[in-house]
């Protein structure tokens, strides 16, 4: 007993050492946020695929061969047959060694967690592409449209950009694949990869992934355009009202210096709040990206885990998912504590 | 009109002391026909509600404009053709089994906006409760509220929304209400965003010297919240409601593109789904439904906004 007292003390004391800085305190207060909430989505998605319906009945049903006892067995060795308390522990458990558990379809019995990384890369890759690329170019328009305000190309850029907000995402990747693939025959319309060695471009296989990029890439680039350039402008004009800019032009300093020194700090404070959600909706929203571009990536993936009631999976990539959104939140509160103190006083 | 108008510490004073809401001051205009003054100048607002008016008209009179029957195999029994071109005969074609398309999307709209609306009101519904109850009452109740909200927050709406939408499917008897499942489901999953920004809005209401005077005349608290603090808020709910409008449909067509739609109810996003099978052979059978999805969307964007800039009193001249 003394022992456990003592051991729990040191560690004790140093959560207390460490927290003795704000911002350290802060970020312990945000990570012990996270755990109730995850958990809380855990149950969420553990319950309700559970009624979603009987996975052996699905994989079974249509093979007559296929007796009742052995549906019985097969039920137990998935563990299915225990009360969902149970299964949930012991999900958890398992969990908390690294252990998602193995698929029941999909390309049966392969560990979830091999499954995830497998699929993880393509979504990725495609996402990331066009989260920078849209940065790069929505930044620049953003602050050029907020300086011109109300100018022709202000118009031009405000209309053109909430049009692109009202497009469906696959609306756009439809009309893309129809125009560029079908029509000009530039790209290939789906999957990320040529089957056939011998049809890479060049024989190069980086070539080959990079044609099968360009254009869901592009498509998702311009979906994603439109809101961050939006957001770019509506904060920078909120910012240029500001005293401290009006101080800054009276102080002589040139206007170059006054919109990239002074006032794109302060507003790009939304659009880092704005990555960081987009980072969860990118890995949410993957499913529909993905179907239309055929692309082989963990939206795909779950959307199949569902149709074949693959629980493992389903929770697994839930899991996934929601790891990934729940750090990038905390990785955005952090920036945002970061960039603009005045959030950590409260 | 007295819902909205800002009312300053002076009139409800003297409202609560007359008790009679008809002694009123009646000079000048109502804060809602400044609002449509405004709102009347601006072009794009305008659009919007003349965009989101001729669908609803659409919706409401399709036995009249559609050219054929719903779900009525025009080409295919008439020409044994699927797939047939625009044409003077089948406006925007005929799809996969010879059902005009045109009338298909005029069928479809009704559905489509029972959809946006029906989701939309019951994430307002949640979100207004929610919203105003965590921000006026604050303490306990406003700490275990928004840990919810923060749960509806950050959940992978549309991974759950799928599951549940499976739940759905094999619980509830096929067919019967599969509209209404997908639009509760919709509505369940995006209240929290606006729950935030009403909670936001009520606590920035709420210390306003006029709830100080209704606290101080001994009104209870719900009173308060429904009759003080509500209506001084309300200008926020209705541009919230629009968006979310928006939002509803574009979800509704995002999970019947993925198939997890009602298979039974024609919509624009189902229609898609059908028509990305075979954009090659035929452009038409998806081009015209995306086109009303994104021309409904961008009207209910404009209203929206338009809505914002007239009703926001902080812009007021």
């Amino acid at each position: 007993m003394p022992i456990k007292t003592n051991v729990l003390q040191s560690i004790l004391y140093k959560i207390k050492h460490m927290a003795k800085s704000s911002m350290a305190k802060y970020v312990l207060r945000r990570l012990l946020y996270l755990i109730p909430i995850f958990f809380g989505i855990l149950i969420i998605v553990f319950v309700s695929t559970r009624m979603a319906g009987d996975p052996v009945k699905l994989m079974t049903g249509l093979n007559p061969r296929i007796t009742a006892e052995a549906r019985e067995r097969l039920t137990q060795y998935y563990g299915l047959d225990q009360p969902l308390y149970y299964q949930f522990l012991k999900f958890v458990w398992e969990m908390l060694h690294g252990n998602l558990g193995n698929s029941y379809a999909i390309r049966g019995g392969t560990a979830v967690t091999t499954l995830v990384g497998d699929y993880a890369w393509e979504t990725f890759k495609l996402q990331l592409t066009a989260l920078f690329f849209s940065l790069l170019i929505a930044i620049p328009i953003g602050i050029l449209s907020a300086r011109k305000q109300y100018s022709k190309l202000d118009v031009t850029v405000t209309t053109t950009s909430l049009i692109g907000t009202c497009i469906p995402i696959f609306y756009m990747g439809i009309v893309a694949i129809l125009i560029f693939s079908y029509s000009l025959g530039w790209f290939p319309y789906g999957a990320a990869h040529s089957l056939d060695p011998s049809r890479y471009p060049f024989g190069s296989y980086l070539l080959d992934e990079l044609w099968h990029l360009f254009l869901p890439a592009t498509v998702l680039t311009f979906a994603e355009l439109a809101p961050v350039v939006l957001l770019v402008r509506s904060s920078m004009l909120e910012v240029l009202r500001q005293d401290y800019i009006l101080a800054a032009r009276a102080s002589g300093l040139s206007e170059r210096t006054v919109i990239y020194k002074h006032a794109l700090r302060n507003a790009l404070i939304p659009v880092v709040t704005y990555v960081g959600l987009y980072f969860g909706g990118m890995l949410a929203g993957a499913p529909i990206t993905e179907k239309v571009f055929n692309w082989p990536g963990v939206g795909r993936l779950y959307v199949e885990a569902i149709s074949k009631l693959d629980f493992p999976v389903i929770t697994g990539i839930t899991v996934f998912v929601t790891l990934m959104v729940l750090i990038a939140n905390l990785v955005t509160d952090i920036a945002y504590a970061y960039i603009d103190p005045r959030i950590r006083i409260e | 009109m007295k819902a909205g108008r800002k009312i300053g510490t002076a009139d409800v004073m003297k409202e609560k002391l007359l008790e009679t809401p008809d002694k009123r001051r009646t000079d000048g205009v109502s804060q809602w026909s400044i609002a449509w003054r405004r709102f009347k100048k601006n072009k794009a607002a305008l659009a919007g509600l003349i965009i989101v008016g001729a669908i609803i008209f659409i919706a409401l009179f399709s036995p009249i404009i559609a050219r054929y029957p719903l779900n009525y195999l025009a080409s295919f029994k008439e020409e044994n053709k699927i797939r047939v071109p625009p044409s003077s005969k089948y406006w925007f074609g005929t799809d996969y089994i010879g059902r005009d398309v045109f009338s298909q999307i005029v069928y479809g709209a009704g559905n489509v906006l029972y959809v946006g609306f029906g989701a939309a009101a019951i994430a307002m519904i949640l979100s207004i409760t929610i919203g105003i109850t965590s921000g006026y009452l604050g303490g306990l109740v406003d700490n275990i509220l928004m840990r919810v909200t923060e749960i509806f927050l950050v959940i992978p709406f549309l991974l759950i929304l799928l599951v549940f939408l499976r739940v759905a499917m094999t619980i509830a008897p096929s067919g019967v209400g599969g509209l209404t499942t997908v639009t509760l489901m919709i509505g369940l999953f995006s209240w929290a965003p606006n729950a935030r920004i009403i909670r936001g809005e009520v606590l920035r209401v709420k210390q306003n010297e006029y709830i100080e005077a209704a606290v101080a005349l001994g009104a209870s608290k719900w009173r308060i919240m429904f009759r003080h603090v509500l209506p001084n808020v309300l200008h926020v709910i209705i541009v919230l409601t629009t968006l979310q409008i928006a939002t509803a449909i574009l979800v509704e067509a995002g999970v019947s593109f993925l198939g997890f739609g009602d298979p039974n109810s024609v919509t624009w996003g189902q229609q898609l789904q059908m028509a990305s099978e075979a954009v090659k052979e035929a452009w038409w059978e998806g081009i015209f439904p995306g086109l009303f999805i994104t021309l409904l969307v961008l009207g209910f964007n404009l209203l929206g906004n338009g809505l914002r800039d007239a009703l926001d009193p902080r812009l007021r001249e």
